[in-house]
């Protein structure tokens, strides 16, 4: 974790169950014509179960290519990744059982209606027809989509495929599920909605991984987060736990933000130009 | 198995959906059967042409626009754009095994196929085509058309996993045309100059071709018959092969 200010809580015990993701020296290389990319570069991550574990970094940062290789898309470079208590490399399948998904632009089919769509991913995790359906129709109501559960996705708005997204991750209820970036572009109301969602769904037990590139989110929703930048993880703790250590440390006046966190760690700076604001005087 | 079923419903549902993806498929071919008929049946007139066995030149030019539609799926562009969209990770995602994800957009396309042959060997046989192989030769004809069907969606697929790009993978389909003159498509292997022989004889779509063409004008002709649906079966096996290892590298 090289200079990571890391907060994790102190080991606790043999009694302690397995942490949803337990991910050591990640590493992601990519050949290209230009030469080797590496696009992540030794990530150490704990999330201990039922969190809601927050993973931010500015864009291009490796935030998704993790995600991706967390989630069995992408192959492993280095390093290893337990998920669920199950190793990523070597049984991807048992993973994919046991993880929910919902990637950045809601991966939909258009095509079908979001009703058809549920069933299908549920006859895809082994579900009966009847069971699929059932499941179908249990999740259109929790993401209040049953009105149009019978409509084509394409005619869906940007936050009704969002819920859908996010139903159609959970229909064989996953241990942990993995959101990455599930409000990007989605307005304040539909933004809510989504958080709502994501604090029901952790509720019931289930582990949230959730990528995002807004700290209010962040601070909003989850217990811990990590700081990635340049493929690195540079912060870890929960959001009080960083914002506290920002403040003592560079003997700030007043609280810090998750906004001062972010940019002090990924070495970002607010830039003010003189006269960019004038003062009204009445 | 049920995976790759539901997948390719889910998948016909799609063809279903998108009525414009077919129309070209079947317009197409009939445009080329009408154009190539209209330009050669008067050189090689029924009565007196020994290789059309008493049948106008239509039922010699009908196995190319079978295999013509045959080759128009459209499952390796639908497969790019789930790439683009981002379906295709989720359905990564699942434990669905990877083979299903590839053999249920063949099943589909293999469905789409015997319908697509069905209309136009029907509209051939309203304009006067015989079958000379009768209805058990009909339905070896439009089986044989959909395992070419799949044999070149599998390729395409390939393609389409490989490139990630619908210009690549649209490009990449026009190989048909080369692989469709290379082989006796207006006179009969024997009839062709030599290097135009030698390069059909090493074309597999000849065989598949004259396999087609022997159950429309002559009577059951096994041989001929069993080398067009031995060489389907070859290369939809390499092309499921092939396909298979592409999806579990992608990366």
């Amino acid at each position: 974790m090289g200079e990571a200010a890391s907060m994790l809580p102190a080991a606790q015990g043999d009694r302690a169950p397995a942490p949803a993701v337990d991910a050591e020296g990640l590493v992601k290389t990519y050949r290209s014509r230009a030469g080797t990319v590496e696009a992540v570069r030794g990530v150490d991550l704990r999330v201990e179960s039922g969190e809601i574990f927050g993973f931010l970094g500015p864009n291009g940062a490796g935030k998704s290519t993790t995600v991706r290789m967390l989630t069995t898309l992408l192959s492993i470079s280095a390093g290893t990744a337990r998920v669920a208590g199950l190793d990523v490399a070597r049984e991807p399948d048992a993973v994919r059982r046991r993880i929910g998904v919902a990637l950045q632009e809601a991966g939909l089919d258009g095509r079908q209606t979001g009703r058809e769509l549920l069933v299908l991913q549920g006859r895809l995790f082994d579900l009966s027809a009847h069971d699929a359906s059932s499941r179908a129709e249990e999740l259109l109501e929790l993401v209040e989509l049953t009105d149009a559960a019978d409509r084509r996705i394409k005619s869906y708005s940007g936050g009704m495929k969002r819920r859908l997204d996010l139903a159609s991750a959970l229909v064989h209820e996953p241990e942990v599920l993995f959101l990455d970036e599930p409000t990007t572009g989605l307005d304040p109301a539909s933004r809510v909605t989504v958080w709502d969602e994501v604090r029901r769904i952790n509720e019931r037990g289930t582990t949230v991984f959730l990528t995002t590139q807004y700290l209010e989110e962040a601070d909003q929703l989850c217990d811990r987060l990590a700081i990635i930048d340049g493929g690195r993880i540079v912060r870890e703790g929960t959001p009080p736990q960083l914002k506290t250590e920002l403040r003592e440390r560079l003997g700030l006046a007043r609280d810090a933000t998750l906004d001062d966190v972010f940019l002090d760690a990924t070495g970002r700076a607010r830039t003010h130009v003189a006269g960019e604001v004038q003062e009204v005087k009445a | 198995m049920t995976q790759a079923w539901v997948l390719a419903r889910r998948a016909l549902r799609e063809g279903i959906r998108t009525p414009e993806a077919i129309v070209p498929t079947l317009f197409i071919p009939l445009f080329f059967l009408v154009v190539n008929v209209g330009q050669a049946a008067r050189i090689f007139p029924g009565s007196s042409t020994a290789f059309l066995h008493g049948q106008g030149y239509g039922a010699f030019q009908l196995p190319s626009s079978m295999l013509l539609a045959a080759s128009f799926g459209s499952a390796a562009l639908f497969l790019v754009e789930e790439i683009e969209g981002g379906y295709f990770d989720k359905l990564r995602a699942t434990p669905v095994h990877r083979s299903s994800i590839v053999i249920g957009r063949l099943v589909a396309e293999g469905v789409k196929a015997l319908l697509i042959a069905s209309v136009i060997v029907l509209l051939g046989l309203a304009f006067g085509i015989r079958i000379a192989s009768g209805v058990p030769g009909f339905v070896l004809l439009i089986l044989l058309t959909a395992g070419w069907a799949i044999v070149y969606a599998g390729f395409m697929q390939v393609i389409a996993l490989k490139t990630r790009s619908a210009a690549a993978t649209n490009s990449a389909g026009l190989v048909f045309f080369p692989l469709l003159f290379l082989t006796p498509n207006f006179v009969p292997r024997n009839l062709l100059t030599r290097p135009m022989e030698i390069a059909a004889t090493f074309n597999p779509v000849t065989y598949v071709m004259e396999a087609l063409r022997s159950l429309i004008l002559q009577d059951a002709r096994w041989e001929t018959i069993g080398l067009g649906y031995l060489v389907v079966a070859v290369a939809a096996a390499i092309m499921l092969a092939v396909s298979v290892r592409v999806i579990r590298n992608y990366d």
